[in-house]
């Protein structure tokens, strides 16, 4: 096992674990908001990306990092990142959270990484391609805010960080949150075992494994913190068809660390069990996945690529996919869960 | 307590997925007149603590939760009478 293989599998597990603990799934936090007005894991990204954020600018400041943010595609963010959103809506869970279910034994969950495998792969090296191609523009820079304003990316990162972090504490601080109340009956082995996280928690862990991967998969020779899509595709590239010259690498055995990740805590937490819909549950999650497979790889990335990792690396192509993931989930969200029951 | 409470109506959610069993659930307990008592069986966890939440925004009111095994659990909703 080489060392790649070794450190991506140790992020993922964490990663999942965590995930799983906090129920942590960004297409709940953007959908969520119009479906429920529930705001509780969108609480739960904020806190991730400014950790972020602030950590990769201490990181970058001390020259341990090279951030690198992904390319501005313009139509191809704005298209394939719509069509994502709507994709994670109908499989019920973004790629993060399609992946880290999967350790759950959710069968839908399984169709959807299945789903978004196929059309992924397809798009990147299929008969989808002349698509993405086609929405690209023929030559992309990777602007960041950073480089727009003609600033150090460390130094930006760190002033939007805080001053953000700050404004939130000052205007939540005497904010009663039903959510962040400890449950002093049970004992602290419960509560991080048995019982879900709270927002806060759950923000912090997905916030400092962010942060470390970069260095980490950086080191692998992958030069980006956390991404979902990529990884099954890779594996789709060594196991089924074979592709000359493709291993398993950082980011394939990541993804397969969440599921571990999310299995032992399902399993510790005895919230393990293999769960079918009804086959118009589980073909309507492959639908979902097969959606987002396009979109993502459309865009340059799915969830996690541009919203957990893009933005705190500022991109510009990031800020705008996530802009659209959020569209395309809001829009669907409300003609499949809030028009029909109006 | 609420062992005594007897469910006016059962709603299985298990199995399925997000978020079907949130939805399911409001939609159900929209459609019951008020002092009705809904039975939600389920098995996804994010639910379990996701509906509580979002129970009272529409003046519902969470009796009991209660787990059977694993992530199977027992919920008992007393509906609002939004019909």
């Amino acid at each position: 096992m080489t060392t790649a293989i070794l450190t991506g599998l140790i992020v993922g597990i964490i990663f999942g674990f965590i995930m799983q603990r906090g129920r942590f799934c960004m297409n709940s936090a953007i959908r969520d908001t119009v479906l429920l007005q529930d705001y509780t894991l969108l609480k739960s990204v904020g806190i991730a990306i400014l950790i972020e954020m602030f950590g990769f600018g201490l990181m970058n400041a001390a020259g341990w990092i090279e951030p690198s943010a992904k390319p501005l595609f313009g139509w191809a963010n704005f298209v394939g990142s719509f069509i994502f959103g709507i994709g994670m809506v109908l499989a019920g869970g973004c790629a993060s959270g399609i992946t880290y279910r999967v350790g759950e034994g959710m069968m839908g969950a399984l169709a959807a990484v299945i789903g978004l495998a196929t059309t992924g792969t397809l798009t990147a090296m299929g008969f989808l391609k002349p698509i993405m191609v086609a929405l690209r523009p023929a030559e992309a820079t990777s602007p960041t805010l950073a480089s727009v304003f003609g600033m150090e990316y460390w130094v930006l990162a760190l002033i939007i960080s805080i001053v953000a972090g700050a404004i939130w504490y000052f205007a939540a601080r005497n904010k009663e949150d039903d959510a962040l109340v400890v449950d002093s009956s049970a004992s602290l082995n419960d509560r991080v075992f048995k019982k879900g996280w709270n927002w806060l928690v759950t923000g912090i862990g997905i916030g400092i494994i962010g942060m470390i991967s970069l260095p980490i998969s950086a080191a692998a020779g992958r030069n980006y913190p956390l991404g979902i899509t990529a990884g099954w595709i890779q594996w789709v590239k060594v196991v089924i068809l074979n592709t000359e010259g493709q291993a398993v690498n950082w980011i394939a055995a990541m993804v397969l660390g969440i599921v571990i990740g999310a299995f032992i805590a399902a399993l510790i937490a005895g919230e393990f069990k293999f769960r079918f819909p009804k086959w118009g549950m589980i073909g309507q999650a492959f639908l979902g996945g097969l959606v987002m497979g396009f979109g993502a790889v459309t865009s340059g990335g799915c969830n996690v690529t541009h919203i957990l990792s893009g933005i705190p690396l500022l991109s510009i192509g990031s800020f705008l996919a996530a802009i659209s993931i959020a569209l395309g989930a809001w829009a669907t969200a409300y003609f499949m869960f809030v028009r029909p029951n109006k | 307590m609420s062992e005594e409470t007897t469910p006016t109506k059962t709603l299985d959610v298990c199995g399925k997925i997000c978020p079907y069993p949130d939805m399911n659930t409001m939609t159900t307990l929209k459609k019951m007149t008020k002092g009705e008592v809904l039975e939600v069986l389920l098995d996804y966890p994010m639910s379990v603590e996701r509906i509580p939440r979002n129970l009272k925004k529409q003046g519902h009111k969470l009796i009991s939760v209660e787990q059977i095994d694993g992530p199977n659990h027992r919920m008992l909703i007393e509906a609002f009478g939004l019909k």
